[in-house]
């Protein structure tokens, strides 16, 4: 399956110190480790899967350009995650007007076999939860997709946000307050 | 209250599965290359693009140089005809554009108006001196004639810019 959830650390240490001297494969095997990993965060920031596989793409992108400027490799995940983030905030803000370009998830019914009764239900669930991820704060929607990851302490969670942990606690309250508004429906 | 946030981490989490669900991740490593691929050559263009600059920088000032000296020698007048019944007409010959000239006196001053292409009417009061260039004026020549026309502090002029009418009027 292309995307494991957690990378061995010394591989993505070799792979990162080799895509920064300029080896293009080394950075590919990093896209197939961790596409998966961003697509968690994307989906959960934008609610829809073909949106955020036009941020992964993206995020991707950046990184490739900028990965030397990574000092530590180490922190390769934290730091890449931060990235696919920020092109997920970059993507809501144009998420009302966009057309889509790109379908990564076109394939619904090869993939889950669901009745229209529940395919429905789904389409309606992602709509919803796309429109509500619009209107909470760039932080508070970081915050509540970083913390929904489960192996993702909140101390990483603090440090890829750029805060303290106690600050992306009080974010993610928020946004679970706002969503409990906007999503009354489905609780 | 936990309760409920947890229904809505539920709520989210079962979302972001159903999303993820419909992922085709070979699609989208396929997609991300492509896009690494087109990131890669931006970025050795982009190593290239001074000196490829430079050297369409250079071309282009040089072409900029060549045209604008074609426009000059194509708009610079070859005659001039007169009319000096109290004033005078002057008329480009290869040139858009004319200029009157009403003379109160000659070699005195006099109102100047100009109108360059038909989009500019401007006037001045300014001292105007003729000057054939095969030394006697005559009425309705054509070719050999110049006029200057000086005044470096223009007395009047309808929309402020008499002194543009003044460096103008130099160049006929």
């Amino acid at each position: 399956m292309n995307g494991n959830l957690k990378a061995n650390t010394g591989d993505v240490e070799r792979l990162v110190k080799a895509s920064q001297t300029g080896n293009r494969a080394a950075f590919d095997e990093l896209v197939r480790l961790y596409q998966r990993r961003a697509m968690q965060v994307a989906v959960r920031m934008l609610g829809n899967a073909d949106k955020a596989a036009e941020s992964v793409q993206t995020g991707f992108v950046k990184a490739y350009l900028s990965i030397d400027k990574l000092k530590e490799p180490k922190r390769f995940e934290g730091w890449l995650l931060r990235i696919i983030a920020n092109a997920a905030v970059s993507r809501a803000r144009v998420a009302k007007h966009r057309t889509e370009k790109i379908k990564i998830a076109d394939h619904f019914e090869d993939k889950k076999i669901l009745s229209p009764m529940e395919r429905q239900s789904a389409e309606e669930l992602k709509e919803a939860v796309e429109r509500a991820m619009l209107k909470l704060s760039k932080k508070e929607a970081k915050a509540i997709a970083l913390f929904g990851l489960e192996d993702l302490s909140h101390r990483e969670v603090a440090e890829i946000m750029g805060c303290s942990v106690e600050a992306a606690r009080w974010y993610v309250f928020r946004a679970r307050q706002k969503l409990k508004g906007l999503l009354k429906d489905y609780l | 209250m936990k309760e409920k946030k947890e229904k809505i981490d539920l709520i989210l989490q079962r979302n972001a599965a159903e999303q993820l669900a419909k992922v085709d991740w070979k699609e989208l490593n396929t997609v991300i290359s492509s896009r690494l691929d087109d990131a890669g050559r931006g970025k050795t263009s982009t190593i290239r693009f001074p000196t490829i600059f430079k050297i369409a920088a250079g071309v282009a000032a040089a072409a900029a140089v060549v045209f604008i000296l074609v426009m000059l020698k194509s708009h610079t007048p070859t005659g001039v005809q007169f009319e000096t019944s109290g004033g005078a007409v002057v008329k480009f010959i290869e040139s858009k554009g004319s200029a009157s000239i009403e003379i109160e006196h000659a070699s005195a001053k006099s109102v100047v108006m100009v109108d360059v292409e038909g989009s500019q009417r401007k006037v001045a009061r300014c001292d105007i001196e003729m000057i054939d260039s095969n030394g006697d004026l005559k009425k309705e020549s054509q070719g050999a004639a110049w006029i200057i026309i000086s005044r470096p502090e223009p007395l009047y002029a309808d929309n402020g810019v008499s002194s543009d009418i003044t460096d103008m009027i130099y160049l006929f």
